[in-house]
């Protein structure tokens, strides 16, 4: 018996191993391997020749010189960093609540009183992720050009239809990284919402709460992860993102951290610092990843 | 070997820029520890850089050349070889900046195979060859990096019988002790040539072209471009300052050039980026600091009701303005030295030259590459003749060579200050 019983536990522990591979090899090879190649650029140095990057693969040789240029540009002399540091946190707070202020109703709509053409919806949610995030960002270029669409539809109901939407200003900025992201926040509060018992609601309206006290008290308290989820989601790739900025704006004025970084790997010499600036925001974007990973968990255990 | 600005044998280069402003280790420990550096800091063993420990070679300027020395160890091919049988040629180029169809058709003169590999910016390149993985015969490199490839003995030098073709180039570029960043052309033969000017809409913009022309363009906020290379846009706002060194190492210079950047910033609302060629045309933009190769092919972008009539490329009459050229090079890596000559003076010959001219827009320096030539072989829109290098242009023009470390470090830092935004 008790052979048996080790050949099948023997027959498991493969099985799962083998299950697992696929997902440790690929986390190994796209996640790690990179991430410790950036670790070896940040320490490393630049060549002095040719001012390219030479990294230093033996952590215990690593330098901090590119650690201590990069504390100049944001403390010292002729410092550049403060601004745009500034701006990325104040567009991806603004662009954030916009995407969690529309995904919202569009996602508990689409949960509660979509019926039976829920899956209509949501065929036509992830309609935007069959196109690639680059065209989709083009197509914008072409819709708010002055003579493009926008302008218009705006002089077509008597609005001022001679905005320049693409000459550098803050407010195309920030739309477009809501029109970037708010498909995920729609999809994560959906299937929140989805899951919410519906017997949970059915008792608070029979113990007397009205329709917006049962949705403040019960939908609103329940859907709590899922504006946190929500958060996480669109926030944490905004405070990266270059590449919405670079397409819509590109001027001086509205560049965001992504793009210094994005600017500092163009820059001959400088590339060891684009490393230490992404480490950076990397460790910057880990405080509320753990915060998020904690809540969750409780919350999962106060389930169960 | 050349005792000029910046060559000390075996001397140590540093970017001085943040050490000036003398922070301490400690102070650097302590705020970083805040930042949850420190634990990779504690493991760091000096604040200066650890790949430095190089020689650097001269500093090549118009009024200064250098005669390159030529080693022992890499000496040009002999004379009188056959090409290579039955192998494959190597290039190593720039994105879209060679036609294919001219390399077909020297493969199948030469029977050969060939193998184009590209690269996006020089200093990915350089990093990639410095491997020494890559065996690539012809490489393109930019003027800057020249003594420092040829320094590490990565550049064969060339043997000029393999080369005739190079009679078809202006005589700037092969009379003796011409050009002045390799005089004689040891290890170099020009690839293409371009200048750096002014792109507008003439049928949006109403304003004479300049240097000052995107200062004045505060009515047209929001269409108005530079272009986003730390260099060309630093140089645009010391030429409007009527400064044509634009190697300087001055302070004052380059400051002063910072701040009138910042300002068209706040007048304008300045975009930064490299879409000349594209933005002018199809009306993103209508003053845009533009290179002349890009704007050669606006053409071929124009939007609908737009004409090649409404599309101007200005370079300043007296042709003092950033004149560049690229180059052609036998790399040593490369097992097929006799090819790799033979290549190089295929692309001098001047119909094969056109040939790679209707491609990429960038015109290489051949005494029969002219204006009337382009436009009679409807090649260029003659509205466009202005995009055209003359060999008057690369004695008048100005050139952005490499700097000193210390001055290019605040090339870089006035740069950032501007691009990233106050």
């Amino acid at each position: 018996m008790s052979a048996i019983n080790d050949t099948r536990d023997r027959r498991n522990r493969a099985l799962w191993i083998g299950l697992a591979l696929p997902g440790a090899i690929w986390l190994l090879v796209l996640l790690v391997a990179p991430f410790y190649v950036m670790l070896a650029v940040a320490g490393g140095g630049v060549n002095e020749f040719f001012q390219t990057v030479v990294p230093i693969w033996n952590p215990l040789h690593w330098s901090s010189w590119n650690f201590s240029a990069v504390w100049h540009d944001i403390f010292g002399r002729g410092s550049f960093i403060g601004p745009p540091a500034l701006r990325t946190l104040i567009y991806t707070a603004i662009a954030t609540l916009l995407c969690l202020g529309i995904s919202y109703p569009v996602a508990y709509f689409v949960s509660r009183y979509a019926g039976r053409r829920k899956t209509l919806f949501l065929v036509l949610l992830i309609a935007p992720f069959w196109v690639s995030y680059m065209m989709r960002m083009l197509a914008w270029i072409d819709l708010l050009q002055q003579g493009g669409f926008l302008n218009s539809a705006m002089s077509a109901i008597g609005l001022p239809g001679n905005t320049d939407w693409l000459g550098g200003k803050s407010v195309t900025v920030i739309l477009g990284l809501v029109y970037g992201y708010i498909p995920y926040v729609i999809l994560v509060l959906f299937a929140f919402l989805d899951r919410i018992d519906q017997s949970l609601l059915e008792a608070a309206r029979d113990l007397g709460l009205s329709k917006w006290q049962t949705f403040w008290h019960v939908t609103l308290r329940l859907s709590k992860p899922a504006l946190i989820a929500g958060t996480f989601i669109t926030a944490l790739p905004m405070l990266g993102d270059y590449f919405t900025n670079q397409l819509l704006s590109g001027a001086p004025g509205t560049t965001m951290i992504g793009n210094a970084i994005e600017g500092q790997l163009d820059s001959p010499g400088e590339v060891g610092q684009g490393a230490v600036l992404a480490l950076m925001l990397l460790v910057v974007l880990l405080i509320p990843m753990i915060y998020y990973v904690i809540s969750t968990a409780r919350a999962s255990m106060e389930n169960a | 070997m050349h005792p000029r600005e910046g060559w000390s044998e075996g001397g140590i280069r540093r970017r001085p820029s943040w050490e000036e402003a003398a922070i301490s280790r400690r102070s650097l420990l302590a705020g970083a520890a805040g930042l949850a550096l420190g634990g990779l800091l504690a493991s760091g063993c000096s604040t200066t850089n650890p790949a430095a420990a190089a020689s650097v070679p001269p500093l090549p300027r118009t009024d200064r050349p250098v005669k390159w020395p030529v080693y022992a160890d890499n000496k040009p091919i002999a004379s009188g070889l056959e090409p290579e049988k039955g192998a494959t040629l190597q290039l190593y180029n720039w994105v879209a900046y060679i036609n294919e169809a001219v390399i077909k058709s020297f493969c199948k003169k030469y029977d050969c195979k060939y193998a184009l590999t590209t690269f996006n910016t020089i200093e990915e390149a350089l990093a990639k060859l410095t491997t020494g993985e890559l065996k690539f015969d012809v490489f393109f490199p930019t003027v800057p990096v020249l003594g420092q490839m040829i320094a590490q003995k990565l550049i064969r030098p060339l043997n000029h019988s393999y080369i005739p073709n190079i009679a078809n180039v202006w005589a700037d570029y092969r009379d003796p002790g011409h050009p002045f960043y390799d005089q004689d052309w040891q290890y170099t033969t020009p690839y293409s040539i371009y200048t750096t000017g002014m792109a507008w809409r003439k049928d949006k913009v109403n304003l004479t072209p300049s240097w000052d022309m995107p200062w004045q363009a505060s009515a047209y906020a929001g269409k108005v471009a530079v272009l986003d290379d730390y260099r060309e846009t630093i140089s645009l706002a010391l030429m409007k300052a009527g400064n044509f060194d634009l190697n300087t190492t001055d302070p004052t210079q380059i400051q002063a050039a910072g701040r009138a950047l910042q300002q068209l910033s706040s007048l304008t609302n300045v975009r930064i980026d490299n879409n000349d060629y594209t933005d002018v045309p199809d009306g993103k933009t209508w003053v845009h600091h533009a290179w002349s190769g890009d704007m050669a092919t606006a053409a071929d972008y124009l939007a609908k009701g737009t004409s090649i009539n409404d599309i101007g490329y200005w370079f300043p009459a007296n042709h003092k303005g950033p004149v560049a050229n690229d180059l052609m090079v036998n790399l040593t890596g490369g097992s097929n030295p006799v090819l790799a000559h033979l290549f190089i003076n295929y692309m001098l010959d001047v119909n094969n030259a056109l040939n790679n001219y209707s491609y990429v827009g960038y015109m290489q320096p051949l005494t029969e590459v002219t204006p009337a030539k382009l436009t009679k072989e409807q090649l260029l829109p003659p509205q466009l003749a202005s995009t055209v290098v003359l060999p008057d242009y690369f004695r008048n023009g100005v050139f952005q060579l490499e700097l000193p470390p210390a001055a290019d470090a605040l090339w870089e830092s006035t740069w950032n200050t501007f691009s990233k935004g106050l």
